[in-house]
């Protein structure tokens, strides 16, 4: 399904800016800013690259008194992010772009119904100006980045590509305190070992998630990595982990670091 | 999470030895943080980003890992560290510390994740945020620093890495004028009063007036938790950076009875009913002027490696906030402070 792009969408590409076509008209969220500096970077915007996935969320069980992984959900989360980036890049590579630079990923709640998430991903498709096919992933594949135009400029004047998005989740419950265990703490000031061990885990699990992402894809290191934590409208004590970054590899022969253009470095004294 | 959960949990033998796995890995935890260790997990992590035998992470964006390389800061990985704390409404007569949770909370966090840090054989923790999670449940605050370990080239692994609480592009211009961050200070402090108004019912009915009582404890809270940071920046032999990045405050009505000493003290002298508590905590950045040699030796030792550039300091125009500044949303455990009411 991932591969299988409906007609509609299909048309809209045949419209847009190729290494090939390049008078076609592109689309792309970019700033002004973001544009110019991608082109510095030797890249041309092609169009925008979306992927949607309205997912039912399954029903998960678990205990009332335990630190545990909600694994139904932690697979849920996965899943849905991926369908929602294979479609984006599936998009990327039908208008044959080289990556995909600016990926936002996000969920929305649908407010009828409880069990229903949605994944949107969404980018800009970029193709190398001189037709360089060095950047891209290491299965052929267009390469995907949640950096800005600003950032995916900075890190290749930094001796970095981006390879790949790579994530970790872990959904988790923190187990509830019993009343007898709450009673013993009342108005006392003391660590919440139970808390604090499952903070631990869960989010160790999420990065060990997306370090092993990171090695798939023969990535040399991970960059701009944020971990996030969201509930997305869960019982209380169940919160996701979820550890987000590009997987980056040196240049090595991929482009002349005198190809591009010396920065004048600056620094805002601005508040 | 149902009623009848019991009946229908997974019972492969796959689940039932990851329930075990993971049970056996929050003992490891607990008994860890209770002997001041980092968990074998994550050390097993650590070292294995250490070695190369796996990527390096980092928390740093393209722009921010540029610069810091020309500072010869090769990251190694994210290290993280949480102190989840009881923390009750009332905490008034703890003020001292290290009774106060927020105090203790904090530095606990901190000197976890230098242990972190020193097991990844880093140097320097740069770019580490403040974060908190909520679970929805009351009386209680999670203290989580989240940052980037780096080693410096040229220089063997410290035994105590420094902890940088600022972005990235901050701790640069710190560096450029000669100033090393070396971690935080921290000041909380709480106090409450009896309902000051019980005796008084003839002011603030209808006139403008200040309500002196609530001005005198919210600025004693504020005074003394100040004072207490600076204390413990002086005893630490360090300078403050003047920006204090954390000021917050907060106050709040407390229907019922107290449950920290002042109000337990308050009722021995017969006093029933509602109390105002005032809490304040003000976090700084300390900084280290005399390490200048240090870091110049630093430098020296990765020149002609790693390129080092020429900084131009500027004034952005830009309408509305510069996108040169990455500041905002660095520190977010007292986001709601802001906001009408705070947290």
């Amino acid at each position: 399904m991932t591969m299988d792009l409906p007609a509609h969408a299909q048309e809209r590409l045949k419209g847009l800016r190729t290494s090939a076509h390049s008078t076609g008209v592109f689309t792309s969220d970019f700033s002004v800013n973001e544009f110019l500096l991608v082109r510095k970077a030797g890249f041309e915007p092609i169009g925008l690259c979306v992927g949607t996935c309205v997912y039912h969320v399954g029903i998960q069980y678990g205990s009332w008194k335990k630190n545990e992984e909600l694994t139904v959900l932690s697979k849920a989360m996965y899943h849905a992010r991926e369908l929602a980036m294979s479609r984006m890049r599936a998009e990327a590579s039908a208008m044959n772009a080289d990556g995909i630079v600016g990926v936002k990923l996000t969920i929305k709640r649908l407010e009828w119904d409880e069990h229903l998430l949605e994944f949107i991903a969404i980018g800009t498709g970029v193709v190398h100006g001189e037709g360089h096919s060095g950047f891209r992933a290491h299965d052929g594949g267009p390469f995907t980045s949640d950096l800005s135009g600003q950032d995916f400029w900075s890190l290749l004047h930094s001796g970095y590509r981006p390879v790949e998005m790579v994530m970790g989740s872990c959904v988790y419950h923190v187990a509830h305190r019993g009343m007898f265990a709450a009673m013993g703490t009342t108005g006392q000031n003391v660590e919440l070992e139970n808390y604090t061990s499952a903070m631990y885990e869960a989010r160790e699990i999420a990065i060990e998630r997306m370090s092993q992402e990171a090695s798939a894809s023969k990535a040399e290191g991970v960059v701009g990595v944020e971990i996030h934590e969201g509930s997305h409208g869960w019982q209380t004590h169940v919160i996701e982990f979820f550890a987000i970054g590009t997987a980056v590899l040196p240049l090595d022969q991929e482009i002349a670091p005198d190809k591009i253009a010396d920065p004048i470095m600056v620094l805002s004294v601005n508040d | 999470m149902g009623f009848l959960s019991w009946l229908t949990r997974d019972s492969d033998p796959a689940s039932i030895a990851a329930r075990e796995e993971s049970a056996k890995r929050q003992e490891e935890i607990v008994q860890a943080l209770r002997a001041d260790r980092v968990p074998p997990s994550v050390v097993r992590r650590l070292q294995d980003a250490a070695s190369a035998k796996r990527p390096w992470i980092a928390t740093l964006t393209p722009a921010e890992l540029m610069i810091a390389r020309s500072y010869g800061f090769r990251p190694i990985a994210t290290v993280s560290a949480t102190c989840w704390m009881s923390v009750p409404e009332d905490t008034s007569g703890w003020m001292a510390s290290p009774a106060n949770p927020h105090f203790h909370g904090w530095t606990t966090a901190l000197s976890r994740l230098r242990a972190e840090a020193k097991a990844a054989g880093a140097n320097a923790v740069i770019d580490v945020k403040m974060r908190s999670v909520s679970i929805g449940a009351r009386d209680n605050m999670d203290f989580t620093l989240v940052g980037t370990a780096v080693k410096v080239e040229g220089l063997p692994p410290s035994d105590e890495p420094i902890i940088a609480t600022l972005p990235a592009l901050e701790l640069i211009k710190l560096l450029q004028a000669d100033i090393v961050p070396t971690g935080i200070v921290i000041g909380a402090h709480d106090v409450s009063i009896p309902d000051p108004r019980k005796n008084k019912l003839k002011i603030l009915w209808r006139e403008n007036v200040e309500y002196v009582e609530l001005s005198d404890l919210m600025t004693t809270a504020r005074k003394m938790a100040n004072t207490q940071m600076r204390t413990n920046a002086f005893e630490k032999g360090r300078v403050v950076l003047a920006l204090a990045h954390v000021q917050f405050s907060r106050i709040l009505k407390l229907e019922g009875e107290g449950l920290g000493p002042s109000a337990y003290a308050d009722r021995a002298r017969g006093h029933v009913g509602a109390r105002y508590a005032a809490r304040h905590v003000a976090i700084a950045t300390t900084i280290d002027q005399g390490s200048k040699k240090s870091r110049e030796d630093a430098m020296k030792a990765h020149s002609g490696t790693v390129p080092s550039h020429g900084f131009t300091m500027v004034v952005d125009m830009h309408a509305g906030k510069t996108p040169l500044a990455n500041t905002t949303s660095h520190h977010q455990s007292y986001r709601m402070n802001d906001e009408e009411g705070g947290a």
